[in-house]
């Protein structure tokens, strides 16, 4: 079984770049231009001559991108793997084939993760050779990482749901939110009650502090990164164990 | 004279050896939130054994594709066992696999023909020398050659259908189950089916096919189970008297004295380049049968059982090629 999914590794590995590489870049390439203008930066801002200010906004820009591309690469390392798939009924003539459900959904996954991986660096890359340094292992550490989060547990949701982007892009939304009005819900009182329900949602607000270390090359707390780390490997571990007693939709 | 399928479930007794596919007092229920649970089948029992090849009919919605389904390990039954080779058919499926053709046949429509069938024969298990070979012959066979840098969405109709049994054909299994082949093909799919059916009839192959048509249904096999509304009406009735006189189909290739095959082994089929696939009851059969072939002249170049006959080219191809 392992050779027949080796040899099917490349194409899994071509999939990745042939259908999501680009969308993926599109849509975190919005999505940074979406969150740039929420801030108010403009593109005269990011002038790499103009001085040690402007040096430092294209720097946060850049991680502003890194955070957007990691988080819709690490969605899109799951997308298809396993709804798509039920949805469209792939699933019943790829599995008549004598393989393990498990071991094709995770190895397809994980492939799509060193895609994302890949797709970042040589984007990083890039940027790196034409406007200002950045720590190249840092920035396919911190793809790998939101690969891990987000991507984890859109795995696991994508088993569970038909519906799991709208519900993935809930649950992070709701962390970030609970996160950014922190302050206020704890001066109304309601601070601890707040924090419970961040500890049961993935620590997206976590992934995002820790773009600037990682795209900087900074030293990285380990404790810091024990939250997001283990709350994706549990998913990952989580939607094997279901995929295991439910290869099928039905 | 009681049939194997009469005889039930397994342990009964039954005139097949060696029973490959067994479903034994299978119920299926479909639970549902907004409706009461919808009971697809209801205490269906049914075996095809080594060799044979049974047959599914009822109109639509009798519980066909879901008895298929259930048998190629894909759902589980509400009730009842299902047996393929005495294990759960979901253990045999992961360890041999089985070739299904699903219906609808559902495939990413931007993959083309050849790149569908190589990727399922990769998944199948088809060793990387013979993969290229396997997917044209199976593209050959099924007339899919042409159409083989088409896109997947562009197939309509009958080529799609042809395009699933072609990926179901493409890898040796021993197991072959095929929901609604029969579907909207015409005549000269008809009767391509009706040859690869006689092809791959083996010892040891058990084949199941779900159809509508049961008239059709009757011709390509051993005996059928008529089921309606999840319930069986029909039990399977074995259209021959023992399954002994389906136990081989073998290619036979003469070097000359093609002449006589026909006259020796009148059910024989010329798959061209002076191959014929016959049906025998045996040894002693194709001893009599090919003794007789010899003394009337014909030189025999080589005899194989049907389904060992595909590696056997394509072991010759690589060689040749190497």
């Amino acid at each position: 079984m392992k050779g027949r999914l080796t040899a099917y590794a490349g194409y899994q590995l071509r999939d990745y770049f042939a259908i999501r590489a680009l969308p993926t870049l599109v849509a975190s390439g919005l999505a940074a231009w979406a969150l740039a203008a929420a801030r108010g930066v403009t593109l005269s801002d990011l002038d790499p001559t103009g001085g040690i200010d402007a040096r430092d906004r294209i720097q946060q820009t850049f991680e502003l991108v890194l955070t957007s591309f990691a988080f819709v690469a690490g969605a899109a390392a799951a997308h298809g793997v396993v709804a798509r798939h039920r949805a469209r009924g792939y699933d019943r003539l790829v599995f008549s084939r004598p393989l393990s459900p498990v071991r094709y959904y995770t190895q397809g996954f994980v492939l799509a993760g060193i895609g994302a991986v890949i797709l970042g660096t040589v984007g990083a890359e890039v940027y790196a050779v034409a406007v200002h340094p950045v720590s190249l292992p840092g920035v396919a550490g911190y793809v790998a990482l939101a690969w891990l989060l987000v991507g984890g547990l859109a795995f696991l949701l994508s088993i569970v749901t038909a519906f799991y982007l709208p519900v993935l892009t809930l649950v992070l939304a709701a962390d970030l939110a609970l996160d950014y009005f922190a302050g206020p819900l704890s001066a109304a009182g309601v601070g601890p009650v707040a924090a419970a329900i961040q500890l049961a949602l993935p620590p997206a607000h976590v992934l995002v502090t820790l773009r600037a270390p990682f795209a900087r090359g900074l030293p990285i707390d380990p404790g810091g990164l024990a939250w997001p780390a283990g709350f994706g490997v549990a998913c990952i571990v989580a939607a094997m164990v279901l995929l295991r007693r439910c290869p099928f939709r039905s | 004279m009681p049939t194997a399928s009469d005889a039930g479930p397994a342990g009964a007794g039954g005139s097949v050896a060696c029973a490959v596919i067994e479903l034994s007092h299978v119920s299926k229920t479909f639970a549902s939130r907004s409706a009461s649970p919808a009971r697809a089948l209801d205490d269906v029992s049914f075996r095809v054994g080594a060799g044979e090849v049974g047959g599914i009919s009822g109109p639509a919605g009798a519980g066909k594709s879901t008895l298929l389904a259930i048998a190629a390990g894909q759902l589980r039954p509400s009730s009842g066992s299902v047996r393929i080779d005495g294990i759960e058919p979901r253990r045999f499926v992961e360890r041999e696999g089985v070739a299904y053709m699903p219906q609808p046949l559902a495939l990413p429509g931007g993959w083309r023909v050849s790149d569908a069938l190589t990727r399922l024969a990769v998944l199948s298990g088809v060793r990387p020398a013979y993969t290229k070979h396997r997917v044209e012959a199976a593209m050959r066979e099924l007339g899919l050659y042409d159409d083989r840098r088409l896109r997947v969405r562009l197939l309509k109709g009958e080529a799609r259908l042809r395009l699933g049994l072609a990926q179901a054909i493409v890898a040796d299994h021993r197991v072959i189950i095929l929901d609604e082949p029969l579907e909207g093909m015409g005549p000269e799919s008809l009767e391509r089916l009706r040859e690869l059916i006689v092809r791959l009839r083996a010892f040891d192959r058990a084949i199941l096919i779900a159809s509508r048509d049961t008239a059709e249904l009757q011709r390509l096999t051993d005996r059928v189970t008529l089921i309606d509304r999840g319930r069986t009406r029909r039990p399977g009735t074995t259209r021959r008297d023992t399954p002994a006189d389906v136990e081989g189909v073998f290619h036979i290739t003469l070097h000359h004295g093609g002449e006589h095959v026909l006259a020796v082994f009148p059910n024989a089929i010329s798959l061209g380049r002076s191959t014929y696939a016959v049906r025998v009851a045996g040894f002693a059969p194709l001893n009599r049968g090919l003794r007789e072939l010899l003394d009337r002249g014909a030189l025999l170049a080589a005899v194989t059982p049907a389904h060992a006959a595909a590696d056997a080219t394509a072991l010759a191809v690589n060689e040749v090629g190497t």
